[in-house]
């Protein structure tokens, strides 16, 4: 779970621990079911001891994490504007499925055009669900719009595979 | 190759469409064998120039073989004289194209009802099927428009309406989505996967991996055969969760 | 000059691209420049041999005749008068030959020849005794040959010439001479008095013999002729000496005044063939002109899709709107003179056959020669035939935006709803048929309009004929003229039909063409090709249907009514054709449309959905 964001959802307000994984799932729909819930909590403890978030005593006083009340330091709050303003964008880790092909090819382990395949079967059948899901989702929901981001990416997935699987034809008929 | 359903709708036996001759041969479908049971799904993917759009009209009569058998519902159909093939294409199969081939002239309404009225349906009878449909279908309310007035995935949603007119056994779908974008993409594929739900056979050709997606079995052609197929019903490896990649 | 160039080169170009329509085109001015050249040339060939005939024989301006020789007389020292001949008897007689009886007037002369109409002898001598000299119209009629016998009033002679002249029409016209009076020929309606000389024939004997045949004074007579001082004066001459002779009428001359014909009433009853086929021709000229309109707005506008690109290609590399527009009606104008000059000559080589109505006259087997205001004439009409019909087209196509012009890829077919709504209610065939018409409302209203201005041809094609078979002409013209009558109806008949025929299967490729994609789409949703079929050539059968009857009425019925009022014929005696006929006429147009486009539509109906799709 990314730090940056446990923190940018508490930025609005200090909020529960279990507060915090409800907005988390709402905001990720039925990928956010798969969740783990103390993913979340270990986050949060790293947090507060690197000084980006503080605890506030809850009302009863009992001393059980769900009942913590976290908030923001002004550490926290700088990080958290610093992370909004960021224009980073996540890695496309193609590398290692291009690696794999070549190693797979020259040690003789496996025939690269299998390997594509079967990928692009999972792929497909990953499609396939996120698509459903997307369906099953109502108009414009926040999760309908990430889903839509998986497929588009999924299906970009799937083109580079289908050039993999040409590219790759090509070298075996041409060797 | 492929496991059939209990009475395959469409069953094709070693199927050939050959162009020229000699020197010239073009094969455009060189020997598909395909099983597809009542109420599947089966997307063919491919390449443009594999051949995909000719097997689709070689499956539904638009066009004759130069080999091999079709078999629609048990009877053969590459053998059928041109009057016969018309009437099967009236009852038993139902086209969607890529360019929608809507007449540019008639209402929507009158687009559906097209089908009917060459079929034999009464006006009365055709029209009410037709205004159903558009019903079912949602366009409810664009009944009375003319295409140009409609967005691309309004169109195309009459097409499917109009190759519904009729009931047929089997919806033949080329390139469905081909002309359309991201959202009246999304807007055809829920329309499948309603008329999937509803029991209505599709076979779809395309290019487009997010319509095959939503098929239960997928075929990859190339040069004119079926090389490979996907069952896609049953599950993926991993979690939906995986697909974001929350976890470090 | 540059750009004029420039045109000029495009223009061939394309026409050189585009063959047969450029050739189909060519074909539909070209049918009504050649009949209007044949009736212009007519025309002017009727007034020809007359005026040749007058010049060779000296003819007479003003012809006078009475039974006794003083009145004439008198009438020499009329005012105006140059020079005469005669007064010459005149006795009307039966003549004889083998097998056949004509009644004529035989009128004596001397052997010398004189001033004022001397007769032309084209064959043989001039009169002597015992020798008669016929005219050659009536030589021709009866199959008389020089040195042939006949029996003139119980005599015999010989024929020794035939000769032609100006003062009376040649045969079987006739001016009447003598008191008993004269008839045109066998009329049903008319009560003829009995002793009328029934069409007689003009002979010449020496004057002894002409007054020898009888003694009757209602078959005698004189007659004079006289050359006036201002020849174009002779109707006048004739008006004042008639009005004259009535004031000064001497009893015992019978009660009635002197006969009088001028030169140029001479001319008018001798051309009068010539005048109605010639009357024939320009209506059936005009008509022709209008089927090419009707063809030419086909062909052109089925092409507009084309045009319209080119327009834009044009305009998208610099071209201004005019010189779109003038490249565009280069074209047509091109094929308009060269409809024109062909026209022109074919009119003018073939027109002695059918201005031959009469050896009557000298000259009359010349070529009849183009005069300058028939060329203009003739090309000013193909000018304005491919203007007209393509005018429309090439400014719209030059004012179109450029880009909507580059863009656009055809006309887009016109929404009828009410048809649509009514075409449901059809059998699948016609379903189609309407549906394919209603979508280019314009090309149905062409085929209806050719079909019906043919079928109007062939009306009056109906009425003529059987009116040339009735005795009332059979006695204004000889057999020979009216087969040249018949021949001139043939003529435009047999182009009109070959230019509907083009018509009809334009107008059939033209909807094949512009269904492709329509008939490809029902066919993929399950129509069978032989409903296609039907419905491509039901979509031209239904116009032609309507076509038809709007032909017969009011149609035909108005252009013979035109013609008639035109020509000042007898039309109350010409029979209508019967309803079984016109019934008859209107079904064998709806086949004959139906076989014509039976191939296209067929080849329509066949042709690989997949392809189209």
């Amino acid at each position: 779970m990314q730090q940056e964001v446990v923190l940018a959802m508490l930025a609005k307000e200090p909020s529960h621990g279990y507060q915090l994984r409800e907005r988390l799932r709402d905001a990720l729909g039925p990928l956010g079911e798969a969740l783990n819930a103390g993913q979340v909590y270990v986050t949060l403890t790293r947090l507060e001891k690197a000084g980006l978030l503080a605890v506030e005593r809850s009302a009863d006083g009992a001393d059980r994490s769900d009942r913590k009340v976290y908030v923001l330091t002004p550490k926290g709050q700088q990080r958290v504007a610093e992370w909004i303003a960021e224009v980073a964008w996540p890695r496309p880790d193609l590398a290692e499925f291009h690696l794999k092909l070549i190693a797979a090819a020259a040690a003789g382990l496996a025939d690269p055009l299998t390997i594509v395949d079967t990928q692009r079967r999972e792929l497909l059948r990953r499609l396939r669900d996120a698509q459903r899901a997307a369906m099953a989702e109502p108009e414009r929901s926040n999760a309908a719009l990430l889903l839509e981001g998986i497929v588009l990416r999924l299906q970009a997935d799937l083109l580079w595979l289908e050039a993999c699987e040409k590219n790759w034809t090509h070298r075996r008929s041409g060797s | 190759m492929s496991e059939a359903a209990d009475t395959p709708v469409l069953c094709v036996r070693g199927l050939r469409k050959e162009y020229g001759k000699g020197e010239g041969l073009v094969r455009a479908v060189d020997g598909v064998d395909l099983d597809i049971g009542a109420g599947e799904t089966v997307a063919i993917m491919g390449p443009s120039g594999c051949g995909k759009s000719t097997l689709l009209h070689l499956l539904g009569g638009l066009d004759r073989p130069s080999g091999g058998e079709v078999l629609l519902n048990g009877r053969r159909t590459d053998n059928l004289s041109e009057k016969a093939l018309a009437r099967m294409r009236r009852t038993d199969v139902g086209f969607v194209f890529q360019s929608f081939q809507l007449m540019e002239e008639l209402t929507a309404v009158e687009n559906v009802e097209l089908s009917a009225l060459l079929a034999g349906r009464s006006p009365r009878a055709a029209r009410r099927r037709a205004e159903g449909l558009l019903d079912q279908l949602g366009l409810a309310d664009r009944a009375r428009f003319l295409p140009s007035a409609l967005s691309g995935g309004q169109r195309q949603r009459v097409a499917v309406a109009r190759a519904l007119s009729n009931e047929p056994l089997v919806v033949l779908a080329d390139e469905p989505t081909g002309n359309l974008d991201s959202a009246a993409t999304m807007d055809v594929l829920q329309l499948f996967e309603e008329l999937h739900e509803s029991g209505q056979t599709l076979v779809i050709v395309t290019h487009d991996a997010r319509i095959a997606a939503t098929a239960d079995r997928m075929f990859s052609m190339r040069d004119g055969a079926l090389v490979d197929e996907t069952r896609l019903t049953g599950g993926t490896t991993g979690q939906l969760g995986a697909l974001v990649g929350l976890e470090d | 000059m540059g750009r004029i160039l420039l045109v000029g080169r495009l223009a061939l170009r394309d026409l050189r691209r585009r063959r047969t329509e450029a050739a189909l085109l060519l074909i539909a001015i070209l049918a009504a420049t050649t009949t209007l050249t044949l009736g212009l040339v007519l025309r002017d060939a009727a007034s020809d041999p007359y005026q040749s005939t007058r010049a060779a024989t000296n003819g007479p301006d003003v012809v006078a005749n009475f039974p006794s020789a003083d009145r004439l007389e008198k009438l020499v020292s009329a005012a105006g008068v140059t020079d005469h001949s005669g007064p010459y008897p005149v006795s009307a007689a039966k003549l004889q030959t083998s097998g056949r009886t004509s009644d004529v007037q035989a009128v004596g002369r001397d052997a010398a020849p004189v001033s004022v109409d001397q007769p032309k002898v084209i064959q043989g001598s001039w009169v002597s005794d015992g020798g008669v000299v016929v005219e050659a119209a009536f030589a021709n009629a009866l199959a008389l040959r020089i040195g042939d016998t006949v029996t003139l009033a119980g005599r015999s002679f010989t024929v020794v010439g035939e000769a032609v002249t100006a003062a009376m029409p040649p045969y079987p016209g006739s001016s009447c001479l003598v008191d008993r009076g004269c008839g045109r020929g066998l009329d049903p309606d008319e009560k003829a008095p009995a002793g009328l000389l029934l069409k007689p024939g003009l002979v010449w004997l020496t004057q002894a013999d002409a007054r020898s045949l009888t003694s009757d004074p209602a078959s005698r007579a004189f007659v004079l002729n006289l050359k006036l001082a201002d020849p174009t004066q002779a109707p006048a001459f004739v008006d004042t000496n008639i009005a004259a002779s009535l004031v000064g009428t001497n009893p015992g001359d019978g009660g009635h005044p002197v006969g009088l014909q001028s030169w140029q009433e001479i001319l008018n009853d001798a051309t009068e063939l010539a005048r109605d086929s010639q009357i024939l021709l320009l209506i059936g000229a005009w008509l022709l002109g209008l089927l090419a309109v009707a063809s030419l707005s086909v062909l052109v506008g089925g092409r507009m899709a084309d045009q319209t690109r080119r327009v834009g290609l044009l305009k998208a590399v610099g071209g201004t709107p005019s010189l779109v527009a003038a490249v565009m009606l280069a074209e047509y104008l091109l094929l308009a003179v060269v409809a024109a000059a062909a026209g022109l000559a074919i009119g003018a080589l073939s027109a002695p056959l059918l201005a031959e109505s009469s050896s009557g006259l000298v000259g009359s087997a010349g070529t009849p020669a183009l005069t300058w205001s028939t060329v203009a004439l003739v090309t000013a009409v193909a000018l304005a035939v491919a203007v007209l019909a393509t005018a429309v087209p090439a400014v719209r196509g030059a004012r179109s935006s450029t880009v909507s012009a580059l863009a656009d890829a055809a006309r887009p077919p016109r929404r009828t709803g009410w048809l649509i709504a009514v075409s449901t209610r059809l059998p699948v065939p016609l379903l189609l048929a309407v549906r394919a018409a209603a979508r280019r409302p314009r090309r149905v209203v062409l085929a209806v309009l050719s079909i019906a201005v043919t079928v109007s041809g062939i009306y009056v094609l109906l009425v003529l004929n059987a009116v040339l078979g009735t005795p009332t002409l059979t006695g204004r013209y000889s057999e020979a003229q009216l087969d040249v009558l018949r021949h001139v109806l043939l003529v435009w008949t047999v182009i009109l039909l070959i230019l509907a025929a083009v018509n009809a299967v334009v107008l059939t490729w033209a909807t094949v063409l512009d269904n492709r994609h329509a008939s490809a789409l029902a066919r993929a949703l399950g129509a069978t090709p032989q409903e296609v079929t039907v419905a491509l050539a039901a979509a031209q059968v239904l116009p032609a249907l309507i076509g038809a009857v709007l032909g017969v009425f009011p149609g035909g019925f108005g252009l013979f009514a035109a013609i008639m009022a035109i020509t000042g014929g007898e039309g109350d005696r010409a029979t209508l054709p019967s309803l079984w006929q016109l019934l008859t006429l209107v079904l064998a147009t709806v086949l004959v449309v139906a076989a014509l486009t039976a191939v296209p539509a067929r080849l329509g109906g066949r042709r690989p959905v997949t392809e189209t799709l």
